[in-house]
């Protein structure tokens, strides 16, 4: 069977247990977010079954909170499908930084591994470097899911709202996380303007509409405008 | 039965949907960048895709009170010089100081 340009370890279950170990910094600042996610299911009335379908199925965290809070609201089912979709569309972006790795891996095989893309999970497939395996990508992957879903299923059964996460600085958890997976992406002066532009688009989009995702669509953009730009310059300087 | 394991139809019909039109997010990127030819200024765009990312990402939240800015700060300044675990452990301890204090 082919994995494509994934790497083929030496010992698929040592690059598992990397992938674990990898992500229980991401896990312990996810668990108290399922927790409340649940929480909040339980008072829109959702029973731990449905929340457990939810999270096993749709598996994006940010989204599952804007469907829970339009269920909250009683919103009808397909306004409710267009928020995940508009919420996940971000996927679409990550997903295409990874088709390198996707290119000639069977479409099955493919296509299980990506139902487990969420943005932790292809940070750390992108920091992984060269090395990334099939068998990595499942580590993490099976680590950060039976987290979601044990969290959030717990969330709904423990009912009442728990004490707000930012009193314990657990909302800075993700912030960190991403900082230190953005470090990696440093390839010196270079990558500042990108950078500097994604910041003030996301800044300005989020300022107007700060529920959605939707800053996170407009910083990729702005970013990617600046740096195609930037290798347009260099091609011109290149000519004369 | 007890009330955990009640389904509710008109809600699992919406995580179906869900569901769905996650994972065509997940597989539509690949799916769509494989049948474009990208030049070069469209790959440089593609590669800076998930810096961009990861500051849009954290930008708003980060931004959002000067605590959580240097604490922010501070995690940058030492995100290449120790592990991961101990970067992040460094930053959450930082924020819940440096929020008390400002």
């Amino acid at each position: 069977m082919s994995t494509g340009s994934f790497a083929v370890p030496a010992s698929p279950r040592q690059d598992f247990a990397s992938g674990v170990v990898h992500s229980l910094p991401i896990v312990a600042g996810a668990i108290p977010f399922g927790f409340l996610l649940g929480s909040l299911a339980a008072k829109a009335g959702l029973s731990a079954l449905d929340m457990g379908l939810m999270s096993a199925l749709v598996f994006a965290g940010s989204s599952q909170f804007v469907a829970v809070e339009l269920l909250d609201k009683g919103s009808a089912g397909l306004a409710v499908v267009g928020a995940i979709l508009l919420v996940n569309l971000r996927h679409l972006l990550m997903g295409a930084t990874l088709e390198p790795r996707f290119r000639g891996v069977p479409r099955a095989r493919a296509g299980l591994a990506l139902f487990f893309m969420t943005d932790e999970q292809w940070a750390l497939a992108l920091r992984r470097g060269p090395e990334l395996s099939l068998a990595y990508w499942y580590g993490v992957a099976a680590t950060l899911y039976l987290a979601w879903l044990s969290s959030t299923v717990a969330g709904t059964l423990a009912g009442a709202l728990i004490a707000d996460p930012t009193a314990w600085g657990l909302d800075f958890t993700f912030i960190a996380v991403f900082l230190c997976l953005l470090a990696g992406f440093w390839r010196g002066a270079g990558s500042l303007p990108p950078w500097l532009a994604s910041a003030a688009a996301a800044l300005a989009v989020h300022a107007l509409s700060s529920g959605g995702t939707w800053h996170i669509l407009a910083g990729a953009v702005a970013g990617g405008a600046v740096a195609a730009l930037q290798a347009k310059g260099q091609g011109r300087t290149r000519n004369v | 039965m007890s009330e955990t394991l009640n389904l509710d139809w008109s809600v699992f019909a919406i995580v179906l949907g869900g569901a769905l039109v996650t994972w065509m997010t997940r597989i539509g990127g690949p799916w769509l960048i494989a049948r474009v030819r990208l030049g070069p200024a469209a790959n440089a765009a593609l590669e800076a895709t998930p810096g961009a990312v990861l500051v849009a990402l954290v930008a708003p939240a980060a931004l959002s009170r000067p605590s959580d800015a240097l604490a922010a700060a501070f995690v940058c300044l030492i995100a290449r010089r120790v592990p991961m675990v101990v970067a992040v452990v460094a930053g959450v301890v930082a924020v819940v100081v440096l929020r008390r204090l400002i």
